[in-house]
């Protein structure tokens, strides 16, 4: 691996690299490594340098591993040709639906890149910045696919796309790797910290008193016909304060005071890699390169989804309730359950409730605020039906995990939540035009 | 005892595991309802002298006199006089009523002889679906008639007072006879169940919050209608998979303690009838029951007339109090012992299979009669049930218990059965648009 470390010592100096020896090769190091990052690491593979050490000039070949290491770093690699695909597809003109599958073909596979790339930044950065970076990246693709859905005022994909993502963390990410983890270790007894558990929960029912309350309001101001559209607006924007201030206060808890509650667990794995494999300063335009590519195919899944969904039959509901979170998770997902299978529940459940949390507590506030910039009228109302699933939801969660053990029944009742909330949002048609703000259309009706 | 070994023994020859195994096959909901019989005696009959009718008397005395419900079997002949004769549609009514509740704890009696012969795992299934039989038949009777509302408050009822009626009673005799006592109980087993009771609620709350945010009634009828015929299919899903964790791989934790009664005398390994009588029985005491529920199911508007309560009061609070009669004194008797495992899998166990298992199969056969039943309860029952579980999932987490816990959900049921005395809502056969405006 001389290439690797080689390409480092260059970009970096000495200073960084015995910053790196110090704080990685101990136990600090193994922080940085936080859930979602171990979780993700399945993905990877070893990169053979092999071939590449037989070019001859030395940049083009540090050039050539860094490429190596970046592109095919995974096994979700095959999915990136489908990246030029989407593009050409727009370019050309070809069909809508086309460039919608295209678009989420790709976002799967630079989801995971974006992933790692943070966690190799981190390694340079210390472990503090780098769960400070984890905590806002982690979730990059919901996030920027919802900051396109509120450009373009599609508020109806934003709301759902967000709770989507919240659903698939807590019951289908959670559910399939209880249920593969139980069925895996049927003889074995199943633990984890509840401590954890219990705090994502806290902060998951403070998120949904926060979408209640406006709904409550407008239900409860309707009979009266006052027009309460701007005291909700403005209660919204309140809450989404409140529920920042709130994700702060995780982090610092997560990050600095109570960290041994969060450590993932130390046991020796076998991709200990302690040291980065790319520099910092690579590490970091690749970063800038893939969310741009992230920007651009977000912006095509958000323009072309009311065609998609027109060709194909299904509710725009579904499409962005079900299919988009499946897509944006699906390198979390397996990393889950891989962990489930080996009884290391910590690790899921990580995963899991992390993901679930950063979205509600910090994406769908962080579009408030924003919408309140660009002026735009999006609230924390996502009406009765969604609301009403995402308590639910959060109710058979915290219910589920508040013991510490598990068994595969368990995973069960998840999974089977999420496949009923799905018929649900099948069958579910709202009606057609998005662009509008449908939140007075649905006052006006009501 | 021989005479009480020729019979089984004439029929079946060797007895198939008379062993420890049977005892698996005792669930909770056995034992409880157990504790209702009495041991028959044989003085009597072995004076007869002939064999065979000895045999024949013997086999009458065990099945019906074996219960010290007996005393309302004059019920049922008199139910079908009256309903011959035409006397009073509401005297019809109170009677099938009261030959009900014999016939329920008869047929649990001859389910658990049953499963003597078949081995425990087979005794296990044929308890969970013939446990709630006679909710079942009443369920499935009033959905011939096109009944729905009937069905669905007496479903409503019949898990609301296993939930509440049942074990609120349970845990109050209990803690007050257990005063100075520590009352333990397995958590995992009410976790278990309570899980399932949650995903049942949401698949009943589903199909509300889809009718009560949409457009219109018309509208979104159908959707309502296929939402809840697939919610039926994943619950059907998840009561199988129970019955998988329940009887194969996680048994230990669903076993009905085994320390030895003292001298209650119940705790007969042998059953005491044949397969093929037991089995001859069971046959005939559903028949009768399903006589009995079609009167009831008939005569129901007319009670509610005459006595003037309303058809939801009658459905979800006097019903089921009648068809659980048996398992609910078998529950206090066994939380007086301070054995709360079994109560609590009688209670919780009769209400995860009613939710999980009889709601679901009641809506498959409405599709298959082309019947339009879905799960949407209404606001005012879908609510209750969301409290009843709640309430109840939060009480029984932490595995110990007190009188104030049954206190509590005995209240909670005493102010549910208020709320439906005064709630008159019309009774419609279309099933479909009795929305509570929002």
């Amino acid at each position: 691996m001389e290439s690797a470390g080689e390409l480092s010592y260059m970009e970096n100096g000495e200073s960084n690299k015995s910053l790196m020896g110090k704080e990685t090769c101990n136990n600090n190091g193994g922080v940085i490594r936080t859930a979602q990052n171990r979780s993700s690491s399945f993905m990877r593979k070893k990169s053979d340098p092999m071939l590449v050490s037989t070019v001859r000039f030395q940049m083009l070949r540090q050039f050539l591993s860094n490429l190596q290491e970046v592109i095919l770093g995974t096994k979700l690699a095959v999915l990136f040709p489908a990246i030029p695909l989407a593009i050409a597809a727009d370019c050309y003109k070809f069909g809508r639906p086309w460039i919608f599958a295209l678009s989420l073909l790709g976002l799967t596979p630079l989801a995971e890149r974006v992933s790692f790339l943070t966690e190799q930044i981190a390694y340079y950065t210390g472990p503090t910045v780098g769960g400070l970076l984890n905590a806002t990246c982690g979730n990059a693709t919901e996030l920027i696919i919802a900051l396109f859905a509120l450009y373009q005022n599609k508020i109806l994909v934003l709301k759902y796309s967000l709770m989507g993502s919240v659903l698939s963390n807590l019951l289908l990410v959670l559910g399939t790797s209880l249920l593969c983890g139980g069925l895996a270790n049927l003889k074995k007894e199943q633990r984890y910290d509840r401590k954890q558990a219990d705090v994502n929960s806290g902060l998951l029912l403070l998120g949904l008193l926060c979408h209640m309350l406006p709904l409550m309001f407008r239900y409860a101001a309707q009979p009266s016909g006052i027009s309460i559209a701007k005291s909700t607006l403005e209660l919204s924007r309140a809450s989404s304060v409140v529920m920042l201030v709130a994700y702060i206060g995780y982090i610092i808890f997560q990050l600095k005071t109570h960290r041994q509650i969060f450590d993932a667990q130390g046991d020796g794995e076998d991709e200990d890699e302690e040291k980065a494999v790319i520099g910092f300063w690579s590490g970091f335009s690749w970063l800038v390169g893939m969310t741009l590519v992230i920007a651009l195919l977000s912006e095509y899944v958000v323009g072309t989804v009311e065609a998609a969904s027109e060709t194909w039959g299904i509710s725009i509901s579904f499409i962005s309730i079900i299919l988009i979170p499946i897509v944006g998770n699906a390198a979390e997902h397996a990393g889950a359950i891989i962990f489930a299978f080996k009884n290391k529940l910590d690790i899921s459940l990580g995963v899991a409730l992390g993901s679930a949390t950063q979205i509600s507590m910090f994406a769908v506030p962080l579009c408030v605020v924003v919408g309140w910039i660009m002026r735009i009228p999006m609230d924390l109302d996502f009406s009765l039906l969604e609301t009403g699933c995402l308590a639910l939801t959060i109710l058979v969660v915290a219910f589920t995990l508040q013991d510490g053990t598990s068994h595969y029944m368990k995973g069960v009742v998840l999974c089977l939540c999420y496949i009923a909330i799905s018929a649900c949002f099948f069958v579910h048609k709202i009606p057609a035009p998005l662009d509008q703000t449908i939140v007075n259309l649905e006052l006006n009706s009501a | 005892m021989a005479s009480l070994q020729e019979p089984w023994l004439l029929e079946n020859g060797n007895l198939k595991g008379c062993s420890k195994e049977i005892r698996h096959g005792r669930t909770a909901h056995n034992m409880s309802s157990s504790s209702l019989r009495k041991k028959s005696d044989l003085t009597l009959v072995s004076k007869v002298r002939f064999v065979m009718l000895r045999q024949f008397l013997t086999n009458l005395q065990e099945v019906i006199l074996g219960t010290k419900l007996s005393v309302l079997f004059p019920a049922i002949p008199l139910a079908i006089a009256a309903e011959c004769y035409g006397f009073g549609r509401p005297w019809i009514f109170a009677l099938s009523l009261l030959g009900l509740t014999p016939l329920a704890e008869r047929v649990s009696f001859l389910t658990e002889q049953i499963a003597y012969y078949t081995g425990a795992t087979v005794g296990g299934l044929l308890n969970a679906t013939c446990g709630n039989a006679t909710e079942l038949i009443i369920a499935i009777f009033a959905l011939s008639q096109n009944k729905i509302d009937v069905v669905k408050y007496s479903l409503l009822g019949s898990v609301l007072s296993n939930l509440l009626l049942v074990l609120g009673t349970s845990l109050f005799c209990g803690g007050i006879a257990n005063l100075r006592r520590e009352q333990k109980y397995d958590r995992r087993q009410a976790d278990v169940n309570s899980l399932l009771l949650l995903l049942a609620l949401l698949c009943h709350s589903l199909p509300l919050l889809f009718r009560m945010s949409g457009a219109s009634a018309a509208l979104t009828a159908d959707p309502t209608l296929q939402l809840s015929r697939a919610s039926s299919i994943v619950m059907l899903i998840a009561y199988i998979s129970y019955l998988v964790f329940q009887l194969f791989t996680h048994r230990q934790l669903f076993e009905a303690q085994e320390e030895s009664e003292d001298g209650d005398g119940i705790s007969e390994e042998e059953p005491v009838i044949g397969f093929w009588s037991g089995f001859i029985w069971l046959v005939g005491m559903t028949a009768v029951i399903s006589l009995l529920s079609e009167y009831v199911v008939e005569t129901i508007e007319d009670a509610s007339d005459s006595w003037g309560i309303s058809v939801s009061f009658i459905s979800i609070i006097l019903l089921p109090i009648v068809g659980n009669a048996a398992e609910h004194a078998g529950a206090i008797i066994f939380a007086f012992k301070n054995k709360l495992d079994i109560s609590l899998g009688v209670a919780l166990g009769s209400a995860t299979q009613i939710s999980m298992f009889v709601v679901p199969l009641c809506i498959v056969v409405a599709w298959i009669m082309g019947i339009k039943m879905d799960l949407n309860f209404n606001l005012l029952e879908t609510g209750s049930l969301a409290l009843s579980i709640i309430a109840v999932a939060f009480t029984l987490q932490d595995g110990t218990s007190h009188y104030m816990k049954g206190l509590v959900l005995l209240l909670l049921y005493i102010v549910i059965g208020a709320c439906f005395f005064v709630s008159k809502m019309p009774l419609s056969n279309g099933g479909i648009d009795t929305i509570v405006g929002v």
